[in-house]
């Protein structure tokens, strides 16, 4: 393979398109559908290497691509096709502009041998090298196993189409060495990946839909624009929250209140108790992150603390500034979760949370307890500003749970009848004295206690006044 | 044919919906009582319930399928 200059390239592709009448799954079809119309380049020539790399603009925003060739081998990667992946990521990271690759391969070549996988190996290295340098988005259209697995792995934000398949052994070996006996979907399909493995980011109805989800992320993290404070609005926020300070509901209206349209949500069915979602707020794009009480309450578990630990890190790495809302009632308890490496993996938060750089502003709108409210941005860790709602209580645990256990001598001591009326007191009491959100405010964990109707402003104001800035890491895939 | 299931270790609180009813996507089944919270479980398919598996005052593990939705 050989990188010719773009000039010659559009010249021998016009040459070759009047030889081969237009098969939608040629990369040079998928790439032009990527792009603006007419501004595709092609970077590297379209040969039998097994893939072809391009530039050209989304929405006007310049970026970089690459897409397998599944006409050649099924796709598979081989010395030359893996050379033209890298020259990709070379002009992406030059340009400072996002790299979208969109895959359907087989693996390495096998009729290459090792210097298939040594051309693997570079793009990864590749991959890494640019990791939290530019954005890179992965689109699965077909199978990607293998060797080619591990590319979309890699990057930051994986969308898989229907026809998607991602494994590292497909069904006949996973057969002849386990028995188990599955299907490529079942194995690696969106099923799979969107809901249980988390290796899936965005699972799209069709390649379409597919192609249209990574050009909207391109946008919103190629051109993240600037927060204009005079085109933020108020919305009454209130109707979210539920009479009954017990009740769980959903938090995805409260975030399309505060965002300009509703953004794209990042692992939506895998550890749902909590939504990561990038969006606009007056025009600039953020990062927002928020307990789902209607999942597990809204508890912090060991999935949802790593799946938000990585995307703080993705945010922190481009400067996309963070809004964080928090319900949650606290790590969930359970032989499980210990198990499973809660600790290990709640670590990963607070650890991408106090090297985060980018203005991360923190919105409590109802229950904020124990490791959880730590974990949730916490003034502790380094939040820019934290906002409560009335509505808010911060501490260690609920004050009627930790009257329990404070006042357990004091409650035995009296009358079965009177404890409901000494806890009461008790729980006054201890609102007074430790818990409340005056007390939060007071220490300054707390910044402001602000109304529902008066939050998106303020969150706006917030981003705005913070200076700018951004993590300097790559995104590992946490 | 589609399975509601339990998410957390909890007690049945309320049976909203009946064996027979037909649900659509995002209708409650039943409410649980879990870490001092009322937390609804909702359906993602829509259909008939053609079999409601637990009752009120019941404890769920996670997993434990709550209704059968055809």
């Amino acid at each position: 393979m050989t990188v010719i200059d773009n000039r010659t390239a559009t010249g021998s592709a016009r040459a070759l398109s009047t030889e081969e009448p237009a098969d939608p799954r040629a990369p040079r079809i998928r790439l032009e559908t990527l792009f603006d119309d007419g501004t595709f380049r092609p970077l590297t020539a379209e040969d039998k290497s097994g893939a072809l790399a391009g530039s050209g603009r989304i929405e006007g925003t310049p970026a970089v691509a690459f897409a397998s060739d599944p006409r050649v081998q099924g796709g598979a990667m081989g010395a030359a096709g893996c050379e033209a992946i890298e020259s990709a990521y070379d002009a992406a990271v030059r340009e400072r502009v996002p790299v979208i690759g969109i895959w359907h391969s087989g693996g390495a070549r096998l009729a290459e041998g090792v210097e298939s996988l040594h051309g693997v190996g570079k793009v990864f290295a590749a991959m890494t090298r640019a990791s939290g340098v530019v954005p890179q988005i992965s689109v699965v259209i077909g199978p990607a196993a293998g060797g080619a697995a591990y590319g979309p792995a890699l990057t930051d934000i994986v969308i898989m189409s229907q026809g998607g398949r991602v494994f590292v052994t497909g069904p006949d070996v996973v057969k002849s060495v386990t028995g188990e006996e599955i299907d490529m979907a079942g194995l690696g399909g969106p099923e799979p990946h969107g809901r249980r493995s988390g290796v899936v980011h965005m699972v799209a109805e069709d390649d379409t839909e597919a192609v249209a989800r990574a050009r909207r992320l391109a946008v919103l993290l190629g051109h993240q624009g600037r927060l204009r404070q005079a085109e933020v609005s108020d919305v009454d926020m209130a109707h979210v929250l539920p009479e009954s300070p017990r009740r769980a509901y959903d938090v995805h209206p409260l975030i399309d209140d505060l965002l300009d349209e509703p953004g794209l949500e990042l692992h939506q069915k895998w550890a749902p108790n909590m939504v990561t979602l990038l969006g606009r707020l007056g025009g600039r794009t953020v990062g927002v992150m928020a307990n789902n009480p209607l999942r597990l309450g809204g508890c912090l578990d060991s999935l949802s603390a790593e799946k938000a630990a990585r995307f703080v890190r993705m945010c922190d790495a481009f400067g996309v500034p963070l809004v964080v809302i928090v319900d949650t009632p606290g790590y969930l308890p359970g032989v499980g979760q210990e198990h499973g490496g809660v600790v290990r993996r709640g670590a990963k938060l607070l650890h991408a949370f106090a090297e985060a750089t980018v203005p991360r502003i923190t919105l409590v709108t109802r229950k904020s307890f124990g490791g959880a409210y730590i974990a949730m941005n916490s003034r502790a860790l380094g939040a820019t500003r934290v906002f409560a709602w009335p509505t808010a209580t911060i501490g260690v645990m609920g004050a009627p749970a930790a009257v329990r256990v404070l006042g357990r001598k004091k409650l035995a001591a009296v009358p079965e009848e009177e404890r409901p009326a000494l806890e009461a007191r008790l729980v006054t009491e201890y609102e007074e004295t430790v818990g409340g959100l005056d007390r939060a405010v007071e220490l300054g964990v707390v910044d402001e206690v602000i109304k529902p109707a008066e939050t998106r402003t303020a969150i706006a104001r917030a981003i705005a006044e913070a200076p700018p800035a951004r993590g300097n890491h790559g995104n590992i895939p946490l | 044919m589609a399975e509601v299931q339990a998410e957390m270790v909890a007690n049945v609180w309320k049976v909203v919906a009946a064996q027979g009813d037909t649900v659509a996507v995002g209708d409650t089944i039943v409410i649980l009582e879990s870490m001092k919270m009322e937390i609804p479980v909702l359906t993602e398919d829509a259909g008939t319930i053609t079999d409601l598996r637990v009752a009120e005052g019941d404890v769920v593990q996670e997993g434990d399928v709550i209704a059968v939705i055809d």
